[in-house]
C-alpha cells in the first residue's frame, strides 16, 4: 500500500478543495461575518498547499534523512519478504474486515459467536496452529466477556449462546 | 496541609492502590510486546477507565504509561526490537551491551534512570504547573488559539518525517475535528447532509445520523494506534524467537552508574522535562533528542553504539522526565503534551476535572493526588521492572498469532463500550484503514491525532477570537502573551524552512554521514 507522493499530494489537494468548498456552502449565523464556515475554509486551503506541495517533493529531504536514521536503529529487512504474492499486502485488510463483521454480527450472532470467529480467523492469519487458535478462540472471547459485561456493565448482546454469568 | 491529607486519603483508598497495581502489570506486559506501544496500552485501556473512580482513573493511565515507556526497553535490549517508539533512540546501544554480554547492566540502566527520570519529570510537574496556573488565569481567547496552534506546529516540528506532511497529517485531523454539530455555530458539517437524495439510503442516513455528534477521539485512537498495528503484524514477518539467558543482578553497578554520570542524568532530565512540557512533543522524541545531545557532548563519542552506557544513562533519564512533564501543558491548557496526555485529556473531562488554570486551586487535592500516584508508579516500577525483566524471556516467547487476535478483539469490545453504539466500532475500522496507509506514506500518525484532539479548542478559540475582533486579525499580536506566543508559532512554522536553506548553503561534507549497516 505504498503511494508515491505523487499519488498522496493531489488526493490531499483534492480532499482540500472538497472541504473548503462543503465549507464555503455552509449557512452563515445570521448578522454575523464569521460563520460555521471558516475554519474548514482555512483548513481546506490549508490542504490544498500542503498537498501541493507533496506533489512537488518539498521537505523530501527531512523524510529521507529520519528514514535512514531508522533504519540503522532497526533490523535489516529479512530476505523472506520478498517471497510474497502480489495478493499478501491485502492481507493488512483483514483486521478492519473482522471488526466490520463484528458490526454485522454480533447483534444476530451474539458476542461469544462473533468474537471466536474473529480470533479464529485472525490467528489462522497469522499462522497459529490449531491446537492455539481453537483454545484462544474459546478462552479469550469467555476473558473479554466477562471482563467487559460483568466487571465494566457493558451491555454485549448474548445471542445464540448466552455465557454463564 | 489539609489537601495534602486529603489527596493521601484519595490515592490510599483500596480500588485506587489495586487500579495502581493492575495496572501497572498491564502497562509492563503491553509495553514489552513489541509492536504494542504505550499510547496502544493507554487508547486501550480508557473504554475500562470510563467506570473507575476519577483518580483510579488517572492512576490507572499514569502506571501504565509509565510502565509500559521503561518495559519497551526489554525486547530492545534483548530481541534489538523497540517495545515502544521512545525506546527505539537508543535500541542499538542496548543490544550491543547485550550482545557483549552485559545485558542485566543495560536493563539495569534503563530500569533504574527510567524511574528517577520520572520522579525528576514529578517534581518538575509540581513545580511549574501551578506557577504556569497564575500566569494561565490572564489568557484570554487569543493566547489560548496561539497556544493551541503552538502544540499543533511542535507536533509537526519533531515529526521524524517531512514537515510538509505532517503539517498535512495534522490539518486532516483538524477536519475530522470539523465533523458534527459540535462547533461555535451549532451547525451540522460533513455529516453527508451536503449532498440532497443520500441521506435518503438507509445505509447514508444511518452514518449520517452517527456523524452528528462528531467523530469519537476514543474510537479513533484504538483504531489509529492499535488496529493499524494489527494490520501491520499481518503483512510483516514474525520477529525472530528470543536467546535463552541467564540474566545476573539487574541493579548492581547502577549506583556507581549514578555517581559517574550525574551531568549525563540530569541533562537527560531536564531535556526530557523541557521537550515534555511543549505542547505535542513526547517521550520518544525526547529519548532521540537526548541520545544526541549526548553524542555531542561526550568525552568519549567514538564508543556510541558500541553498548556504552553514557547515551542509554541519558535517554533513558529523558523518556520518563518527559511523560510525567507532558502532563503540565495537559493539565493546565488541556492541550496534551504527547500522544499519551491526549488520551489522558478525554479521561480528565470525562472525570470532571476539566483541565485549565483554576483545576490546581479548586482541585488541588486531586491535583496532589495525581503527583502521588506518579511518584507511586515511579517507585513501584522498581520491583515491579526487575520482575518483569526476570519473566521476559517467557513473555517475549508468546506467539504473536495468540497476542494480535486478542488485541482486536479488545479493539471491539472497547471501541463499543465507549457509548454502547457499533458505529464506534466501524469508526475504529475505518481509523485503522487510514493509520496503516498514512504510516505507509511517511505521514506521521501523532499529528493527525493532536489535530483530532485540539480541533475543537482550536476552532472555538479562532472562531471566537475572530468575532470578539470583528474580522480583524491584528488583535491576534496586539497583548504582550499573544504576541511571544504568535512570534514561536511563526518560528516553527519557518524553522524547517531555515534548515533546509542552511543545508543549501552549506557545504556537503558537514552533513552526517550514514551509519554503516
Amino acid at each position: 500500500m505504498h503511494l508515491s507522493d505523487r499519488i498522496t499530494g493531489p488526493f490531499l489537494v483534492g480532499l482540500g478543495a472538497l472541504a473548503a468548498y462543503g465549507g464555503s456552502r455552509l449557512p452563515p449565523v445570521p448578522g454575523q461575518q464569521i460563520g460555521p464556515n471558516v475554519f474548514p475554509m482555512v483548513v481546506g486551503a490549508g490542504l490544498v498547499l500542503c498537498g501541493a506541495m507533496i506533489a512537488l517533493g518539498v521537505g523530501r529531504v527531512f523524510e529521507e534523512e529520519a528514514e535512514a536514521d531508522l533504519a540503522a536503529h532497526e533490523n535489516p529487512p529479512s530476505p523472506a519478504e520478498t517471497r510474497h504474492g502480489p495478493l499478501f499486502g491485502l492481507r493488512a485488510l483483514i483486521p478492519p474486515a473482522l471488526l466490520l463483521f463484528y458490526v454485522l454480527a454480533v447483534d444476530r450472532l451474539g458476542f461469544f459467536l462473533t468474537a471466536a470467529s474473529i480470533v479464529l480467523t485472525a490467528s489462522k492469519t497469522l499462522g497459529a496452529s490449531w491446537r492455539l487458535a481453537i483454545p484462544l478462540s474459546i478462552l479469550a472471547p469467555a476473558a473479554i466477556h466477562l471482563a467487559f459485561n460483568k466487571l465494566l456493565r457493558v451491555p454485549l448482546p448474548p445471542g445464540f449462546l448466552p455465557m454463564p454469568w | 496541609m489539609t489537601t495534602a491529607i486529603e489527596a493521601f486519603r484519595l490515592v490510599a483508598a483500596p480500588d485506587v492502590l489495586i487500579t495502581i497495581l493492575l495496572a501497572s502489570i498491564y502497562g509492563l506486559v503491553v509495553g514489552a510486546l513489541p509492536g504494542l506501544t504505550a499510547t496502544m496500552a493507554t487508547a486501550l485501556l480508557v473504554p475500562v477507565t470510563f467506570y473507575l473512580s476519577p483518580i483510579a482513573a488517572i492512576a490507572a493511565i499514569i502506571s501504565s504509561s509509565a510502565m509500559a515507556i521503561f518495559s519497551g526497553d526489554i525486547p530492545g535490549c534483548l530481541l534489538r526490537i523497540p517495545g515502544t517508539p521512545a525506546s527505539a533512540a537508543y535500541t542499538d546501544e542496548a543490544y550491543a551491551m547485550t550482545r557483549k554480554g552485559q545485558a542485566e547492566t543495560a536493563l539495569g540502566i534503563c530500569l533504574w534512570f527510567s524511574a528517577l527520570g520520572g520522579i525528576a519529570g514529578t517534581l518538575a510537574l509540581l513545580v511549574i504547573a501551578p506557577a504556569l496556573a497564575e500566569v494561565a488565569l490572564n489568557f484570554s481567547t487569543f493566547e489560548y488559539f496561539w497556544l493551541a496552534f503552538l502544540g499543533l506546529m511542535c507536533a509537526t516540528l519533531v515529526a521524524r518525517s517531512s514537515p510538509v506532511k505532517a503539517i498535512a497529517a495534522m490539518l486532516i485531523g483538524l477536519l475530522v475535528a470539523c465533523i458534527g454539530i459540535e462547533n461555535p455555530a451549532g451547525t451540522p458539517r460533513f455529516t453527508l447532509r451536503e449532498f440532497k437524495g443520500l441521506t435518503e439510503i438507509p445505509f447514508f442516513r444511518y452514518v449520517s445520523e452517527n456523524l452528528l455528534g462528531g467523530v469519537e477521539v476514543i474510537p479513533a485512537l484504538v483504531g489509529l494506534f492499535a488496529v493499524s498495528e494489527v494490520m501491520r503484524a499481518m503483512v510483516t514477518p514474525d520477529p525472530p524467537p528470543l536467546p535463552s539467558r541467564r540474566l545476573g543482578g539487574i541493579l548492581r553497578g547502577q549506583w556507581e552508574l549514578t555517581k559517574r554520570y550525574p551531568k549525563q542524568q540530569a541533562r537527560g532530565n531536564v531535556t526530557g522535562i523541557i521537550i515534555g512540557a511543549l505542547p505535542g512533543a513526547g517521550a520518544d522524541m525526547a529519548a532521540w533528542i537526548s541520545y544526541a545531545i549526548s553524542k555531542r557532548f561526550s568525552k568519549e563519542p567514538h564508543k556510541f553504539g558500541t553498548g556504552h552506557p553514557e547515551g542509554l544513562v541519558e535517554s533513558g533519564a529523558s523518556n520518563n522526565a518527559a511523560l510525567a512533564a507532558g502532563w503540565v501543558p495537559a493539565l493546565l491548557f488541556g492541550i496534551p503534551g504527547d500522544t499519551i496526555t491526549a488520551i489522558a485529556i478525554g479521561v480528565l473531562y470525562m472525570k470532571g476535572l476539566n483541565p485549565g488554570p483554576t483545576l490546581f486551586t479548586e482541585r488541588a487535592s486531586s491535583m496532589y493526588a495525581l503527583y502521588l500516584v506518579f511518584i507511586i508508579a515511579n517507585i513501584l516500577l522498581i520491583p515491579l521492572g526487575i520482575i518483569m525483566i526476570r519473566l521476559a524471556t517467557k513473555v517475549l516467547r508468546a506467539p504473536r498469532s495468540a497476542i494480535m487476535p486478542v488485541v482486536i478483539l479488545c479493539c471491539a469490545a472497547g471501541t463499543f463500550a465507549v457509548g454502547n453504539n457499533l458505529f464506534a466500532v466501524a469508526c475504529g475500522a475505518a481509523f485503522g484503514i487510514v493509520g496503516f496507509a498514512m504510516e505507509r506514506n511517511g505521514y506521521p500518525v501523532a499529528a493527525l491525532v493532536l489535530g483530532i484532539v485540539m480541533g475543537s479548542m482550536v476552532e472555538q478559540n479562532f472562531v471566537t477570537s475572530l468575532i470578539k475582533s470583528d474580522g480583524n486579525l491584528l488583535p491576534f499580536f496586539e497583548r504582550p502573551v499573544s504576541a511571544v506566543l504568535a512570534a514561536m508559532t511563526i518560528a516553527c512554522l519557518v524553522w524547517p524552512i531555515a534548515i533546509w536553506a542552511y543545508r543549501k548553503v552549506s557545504p556537503k561534507r558537514e552533513r552526517m554521514p550514514l551509519p554503516a549497516q
